[in-house]
């Protein structure tokens, strides 16, 4: 039982901080908050560029599609840091949750296809999976559906809230077939972004931007499907690669909510009021306190889910609803007091601290809020049928 | 980072697992004979303790001489787990065992280690830690009680309070002041004083829950004569046996509390479905959710036990403690509190366990209102939640002293 990084982790975690911290300063990120809508194009930026030279796509692909190969640790590691400067890229999107399905779902030689592509810096991609008219990121709940077509399939739907949607290459999409329900009757295709255009949705954080998909007769060749629909197993590995992506998206809150606290924490050292240091002040050490035993608990479940998804664990389920809880719970205390601690100056444009509050808001309300997580986990703990 | 134990910490607690399954107390030996106070040890316990010892499973960190075979710290981990999984009390005396003992072997003489820390370690003695006082609870440092030499004894006068088992106890550990003059951690000496020695009284005061119960006493001394032999260390020089850094085991307190806590838990999640099914439909979503927080701080403390556990391996400091023990016990608290609620005006029925120290005990639990309140004992005593959220502002965020 080891909770502590490797060596060769703290290596890749550091080399990925520093970086990012050349190439990701807070200016690029205001940056992309203050574009006009529409105008942030996540693939084109020189953060990407810099990302894709040094292979971090390609880390955690498997060796046999032209990646590195490193394991799910690895990735949260590197997740944590893009969170840590709330990155705007393609990464999140294309690594923690397209890959994961392609690889999930896909035979060997159609995966190839969609994975090396990304290994090699070339592709960017993005999972469609939640609805508007539900909000869930889950599998049974899809209505988009897939129909028959000579050798191929033609989509009907609409998918809300895909990270990156309207700019990825590759977009995976969750379907099922006509008059099926529940877990039955899902298929997963992948739609050129080109061919169907995302309308940006406005959102408080454009670090993560989001798209609504109409997928209107939309025709996918026989190339283009990761499973038909009805594959025995499809449903279980649709789960398993949106587990991975909601454990990504809650070590990227977990990294936000450091810069969150670490931010917080310099300020009420700094700040002098009464001539003192506001941290000197018992009310707020103690608020202080509590929001570093929230990162902490948040950090350790991340850690826990993360080792249950490398090593399949049978916790892996219950594990990832709890991580996500914790991220939940993490970022509400950490945008609650970071912001009220910072007092007026928090509450400006001009000051970075929004940049990150926001972000990790995004963090929460996607793939499941930290309520949506702790039904699973009553479900799945026996609580709640 | 992985979710396994090497092999060689898994045939470790295999080989503990076997050996405890031979040799523990029986359930029906323990009940018939309950230990009554933290410093209380039956004649079962000692015999447990000195099989123990003999066996080398008593302190396992340690050489064999005190009880050890020189485990390894992940190897102590596990022991722990297992022993606290296994339902037995590693001893019913714990600030004796865990604190008193080392305490004693780091600064005593060897006439005090072979008389006292030895006993300890063999069964044959118990101990109280005497500490606070009426007037110096949280701030320890204040304490009072006065220490004189004369001659070739010390005379003390003074009182304590909240002293765990001293009803039962053999021997008190007991901080006292020897420098009215000094700042006042630097005029701090410790004595070991037997609790028979004239001058020496014990008031128990009655519990919270059930005044027939008594696990915190005052200790009165009106002029006790103590051996100057009976100091432990050197003179003015007791506060570093104060703070618990001496605490062999101190990475890994947290390990009964989590199990403990890990226990209760999943009695209340085992309850669960009957209590929500009983409560108006509209009620049934909040309190899941309440129950799924419960479920999450549980495996979280478990969690967090391995994450400082791995940074104290890799050097880190104690004040990692101070988050478990405050995250353990308020989320204990938490649990008994949620417990008691979901049952209604039915959580009101206290049924005490009369006399019995809730964790030595293996009877059934008792109800969720009377743990909630007996859960303040652990918030409050050893650095209370407040004191614990003081030390890691200070040691672990580095603000500035107040």
């Amino acid at each position: 039982m080891d909770f502590q990084p490797t060596d060769e982790q703290e290596e890749l975690r550091d080399s990925v901080r520093a970086v990012l911290r050349q190439a990701c300063p807070p200016t690029l990120v205001r940056q992309v908050f203050e574009a006009k809508e529409g105008e942030y194009d996540p693939a084109a930026g020189a953060l990407w560029k810099q990302m894709t030279a040094l292979d971090w796509p390609a880390l955690t692909i498997p060796e046999q599609y032209g990646g590195l190969g490193l394991g799910f640790v690895e990735l949260c590691l590197v997740v944590e840091e893009l969170g840590r400067v709330a990155a705007p890229s393609p990464f999140l999107a294309t690594v923690t949750q397209f890959a994961p399905m392609v690889r999930e779902v896909a035979d060997p030689e159609v995966a190839a296809a969609y994975l090396r592509p990304v290994a090699e810096g070339r592709a960017t991609g993005a999972l469609a999976l939640a609805e508007s008219s539900t909000g869930r990121w889950e599998p049974a709940l899809v209505a988009t559906t897939a129909r028959p077509d000579g050798d191929g399939w033609v989509l009907e739907g609409c998918k809300s809230w895909v990270i990156d949607g309207a700019g990825a290459d590759e977009i995976a999409v969750v379907a099922r077939s006509e008059g099926s329900t529940g877990e039955d009757g899902l298929g997963v295709f992948v739609v050129p972004g080109r061919t169907v255009p995302g309308r940006h949705l406005p959102v408080i954080d454009p670090s993560l931007p989001l798209a609504e998909l109409t997928l209107q007769g939309v025709r996918v060749g026989p190339e283009r499907v990761l499973a038909p629909p009805g594959r025995p197993g499809a449903a279980a590995a649709v789960r398993r690669a949106v587990e991975e992506a909601t454990v990504c998206l809650a070590a990227s809150t977990v990294g936000t909510c450091r810069t969150i606290f670490e931010t917080t924490l310099q300020y009420a050292k700094d700040r002098e009021q009464y001539g003192r240091p506001i941290g000197s002040f018992q009310a707020l050490k103690h608020r202080l306190v509590e929001m570093y035993m929230l990162l902490e608990r948040s950090a350790a479940l991340a850690t826990f889910a993360a080792l249950t998804i490398a090593e399949e664990d049978e916790r892996r389920t219950v594990a990832v609803a709890m991580a996500k809880a914790a991220a939940g719970d993490c970022q509400r205390l950490m945008v609650q007091d970071g912001l009220q601690l910072h007092g007026g100056i928090g509450f400006t444009w001009e000051n970075d601290l929004h940049l990150f509050l926001k972000r990790a808001k995004s963090g929460d309300f996607l793939f499941g809020t930290a309520r949506t997580h702790r039904a699973a986990v009553a479900r799945l703990v026996g609580v709640t049928a | 980072m992985k979710l396994s134990f090497d092999q060689s910490v898994e045939d470790f607690r295999q080989e503990f697992v076997a050996w405890l399954a031979g040799h523990r107390p029986t359930v029906e030996e323990m009940d018939a004979d309950p230990a009554q106070s933290s410093g209380h040890a039956p004649a079962w316990a000692r015999r447990w303790t000195r099989r123990m010892f003999d066996a080398g499973w008593l302190v396992p960190g340690w050489p064999p001489e005190r009880g050890g075979r020189h485990a390894t710290p992940t190897q102590q981990l596990v022991y722990l787990e297992e022993m606290a999984r296994a339902g037995v009390p590693r001893t019913t005396n714990p600030q004796g065992l865990g604190i008193v003992c080392p305490s004693i072997l780091d600064y005593g003489s060897p006439d005090q280690i072979e008389r006292y820390a030895m006993a300890l370690l063999r069964g044959e003695k118990s101990a109280c830690l005497g500490m606070s006082e009426p007037g110096a609870g949280s701030d320890l440092a204040g304490l009072t009680t006065r220490a004189v030499r004369d001659g070739d004894s010390y005379v003390i006068n003074g009182q304590k309070l909240w002293t765990s088992g001293a009803s039962h106890a053999d021997f008190v550990f007991l901080f006292c002041r020897t420098d009215p003059d000094a700042p006042k951690h630097k005029g701090i000496s410790v004595f070991i004083v037997d609790m028979d020695t004239p001058g020496l009284s014990v008031r128990p005061v009655p519990e919270i829950v059930d005044p027939r119960h008594a696990e915190l006493n005052e200790v009165f001394l009106t002029d006790v004569v103590v051996p100057a032999s009976n100091l432990v260390g050197r003179e003015n020089d007791g506060w570093a046996m104060a703070n618990g850094s001496l605490a062999h085991e101190r990475g890994m307190v947290w390990v009964s509390s989590v199990i403990e806590l890990e226990n209760a838990t999943r009695r209340l999640i085992d309850e669960a479905p009957a209590l929500l099914a009983a409560l108006p439909e509209d009620e049934r979503g909040g309190a899941a959710d309440q129950l799924a927080t419960r479920y999450i701080d549980m495996q979280a403390a478990r969690c967090l036990g391995y994450l400082g556990f791995g940074r104290l391996l890799k050097g880190g400091s104690a004040p990692e403690q101070a988050l478990m023990k405050m995250f353990a016990s308020e989320s204990r608290q938490e649990l008994a509190l949620f417990g008691a609620e979901l049952h209604g005006a039915a959580g009101l029925n206290p049924t005490v366990n009369p006399g019995v120290v809730l964790p030595l005990s293996t009877r059934d639990p008792t109800t969720w209102i009377e743990q909630y309140f007996r859960s303040f004992g652990v918030t409050i005593s050893a650095g209370s939640s407040e004191i614990q959220r003081n030390i890691i502002a200070d040691k672990v965020l580095g603000l500035p002293r107040s």
